[in-house]
């Protein structure tokens, strides 16, 4: 089997999400393979535009039947082509790659959930398995930043997390324009953090978004009282393989496609704080 | 005893035998310094050679390559895989170029395998050749990687005066010399081998104390050397980095690279290709949105060496080999051996 070659994969559904980003629901052309594609939330996969490129995209949600669901901003030339498919269209894939969010190990914790941006689609999974497995968790908290309003995305989902038992959403944004479709906190992510209802006893913090969030908010959590085993995070490079051989995502000691993209905080500490 | 001797006259004789049933790689020297090329005489071969510029990690991880072929027809794909299957003996590789193949080996297979490359190593016969004289930047006795080899080779040739000692590794080794009516090697040739082997050793110039280097490192990610390495200068003699990337492709060792696409004009087929990369260029590290995690040339040299050191993501399978090739090409003179000294504290 050649680690290099995607497999065809078609689009059923495009979800609009915000002004440059979508929701999209794949499924390969193969029904073998689509049987046997069981994700765990925080993996990635690899889509392909051929004649553009590939990327790494990280997985938004997580189906039992084998759809592949992905949140795309339009940010570079792949994910530019990908926002102009329609439905009907064709995509390359090759995946899942990654190791995932630990689940096994923050099992009967209480779990905060820190994302910025577009860091909350590689935690949805882990917020909708938690709803799902209710009683195996503890007290969960999502923290949620973004730009302004307009860019949050799976709104739709908010008032369903609000009403999973014994959970708090807390929303920020950086600045607020006239006619924004609803009105939240002002401030970056970090700001919640005097406000939020979870003690570092017996929690685990999982935090994905811009590097530079993860950073401050894993220090942030760490004067707190979090301990740096406590704290996971998704890391984000441009790969060119996804399977560890091409050298591009290398931080420190670690590929994050391979070894990663979710690392414990404790291992990562010391490569990604700018020296 | 695995061992035969052949006179250096009647090498071609062994080439021959080569020649019939694969294409054959070696050192030739078409200027000043030497390079490995397609071999078809004996004329060709240039055995007597200080290492060459490129090391033949091109033969197995090229610095271009497709890797597959596609097509699109009524927006559907197709593709069609591009793996050839040339058979290849490559003819006087040095020890140190060996150790870094077995290294790439180690590094292209687990859990993920690059079959391009499998495929191409597994199409190789390596007839390796010890090394009588050191090159002048290298420091193969230190990384423990030459001047002898120990294994890794099909065949293995050493100069010992008029004659070659040649030592079987493998079955294919044996295979190739089983009807060539060779002449057993006999005690004093072991023992002129194991002379040489001495006095090499003494001959060394540079020296890379590898004990801990790893952990060293680590340690030292903000030592003031990597400063100087890139803005500053000065370190034994060197001048400022130019991030020109000269290291990373003369090295044995470094397997990064680039994936991209090509469109055939009428915009219906294309290929998929790689190329060799270098974590000395601006855009390696480079992400969306203008993001660099590697903006500051004093990070993409720091990362290089520690990589060398065995520090990085791929650790041992990456580390250098000591062939001492990046010091021959670097513009700035930068010498690799100064800046583990400089960081050891001495």
């Amino acid at each position: 089997m050649n680690s290099f070659y995607p497999n065809q994969g078609v689009i059923k559904k495009v979800k609009f999400e915000t002004t440059n980003t979508n929701t999209y629901t794949l499924a390969y052309s193969d029904q073998k393979l689509q049987k046997d594609f069981s994700p765990a939330p925080g993996q990635f996969i690899m889509l392909s535009i051929f004649g553009v490129g590939e990327s790494a995209i990280s997985l938004s949600e997580i189906c039992k039947n084998g759809s592949i669901i992905t949140t795309i901003r339009d940010v570079g030339s792949v994910t530019n082509s990908i926002i102009s498919l329609k439905e009907g269209d064709y995509i390359g894939i090759r995946g899942p790659y990654g190791n995932g969010w630990p689940l096994d190990k923050i099992k009967g914790k209480d779990i905060l959930i820190v994302s910025g941006g577009m860091g909350i689609a590689p935690l949805r999974g882990v917020i909708n398995y938690i709803k799902n497995n209710r009683k195996e968790f503890g007290y969960l908290e999502i923290l949620y930043g973004a730009r302004t309003p307009d860019d949050m995305i799976f709104t739709y989902e908010f008032d369903k997390w609000r009403k999973i038992r014994k959970t708090r959403l807390e929303l920020t944004v950086d600045s607020m324009p006239v006619k924004s479709q609803f009105e939240c906190q002002l401030g970056l992510v970090t700001s919640c953090f005097p406000r939020m209802k979870s003690k570092p006893r017996n929690s685990v913090a999982l935090l994905c978004g811009p590097e530079i969030m993860i950073r401050y908010a894993a220090k942030c959590l760490e004067t707190i009282g979090f301990k740096d085993n406590q704290i996971y995070l998704s890391l984000e490079r441009r790969m060119k393989c996804g399977i560890g051989k091409c050298g591009h995502c290398q931080v420190g000691l670690k590929f994050v496609c391979k070894d990663g993209p979710i690392f414990s905080y404790r291992d990562i500490k010391p490569f990604i704080h700018p020296l | 005893m695995n061992a035969y001797v052949i006179d250096k006259g009647s090498l071609n004789v062994l080439l021959d035998r080569f020649l019939n049933e694969y294409k054959v790689y070696g050192p030739t020297k078409p200027g000043m310094d030497s390079t490995f090329d397609e071999i078809h005489f004996i004329k060709d071969l240039h055995l007597d050679y200080i290492s060459t510029i490129l090391p033949p990690k091109k033969f197995f991880h090229p610095p271009k390559e497709t890797l597959f072929s596609f097509e699109i027809k009524n927006r559907k794909f197709s593709s069609n895989e591009i793996i050839k299957d040339d058979k290849i003996l490559l003819f006087g590789i040095h020890p140190c170029d060996v150790h870094a193949i077995l290294k790439l080996d180690k590094f292209f297979s687990g859990d993920f395998k690059d079959l391009y490359y499998q495929n191409r190593r597994k199409n190789s016969i390596i007839i390796a050749l010890n090394c009588i004289e050191p090159c002048e930047n290298s420091f193969c006795t230190s990384t423990k990687t030459g001047p002898f080899l120990k294994d890794g080779y099909d065949l293995l040739l050493t100069d010992i005066g008029t004659k070659y000692l040649l030592e079987i590794g493998t079955k294919t080794g044996r295979f190739l010399i089983e009807r060539l009516n060779l002449k057993k090697a006999n005690k004093v040739d072991i023992n002129e081998k194991n002379k040489r082997l001495k006095l090499m050793e003494k001959k060394f110039k540079k020296f890379l104390n590898i004990s801990l280097l790893p952990r060293i490192a680590r340690e030292n990610t903000d030592h003031k050397v990597w400063i100087d390495l890139a803005e500053r200068g000065g370190v034994a003699g060197s001048f400022p980095c130019l991030s020109c990337g000269s290291c990373t492709f003369v090295c044995p060792t470094c397997y990064c690279y680039d994936v991209y696409d090509t469109m055939d004009i009428s915009l219906k087929s294309g290929t998929r290709n790689r190329e060799l990369d270098s974590c000395q260029l601006l855009e390696y590290a480079a992400v969306a949105l203008d993001g660099n995690f590697r903006r500051d040339r004093k990070d993409r040299i720091r990362h290089w060496m520690m990589c060398k050191f065995g520090a990085a993501a791929g650790g041992e399978s990456s580390s250098c080999v000591g062939c001492g090739r990046c010091i021959r090409v670097c513009p700035s003179k930068i010498d690799i051996t100064e800046v583990a000294k400089v960081i050891r504290g001495g």
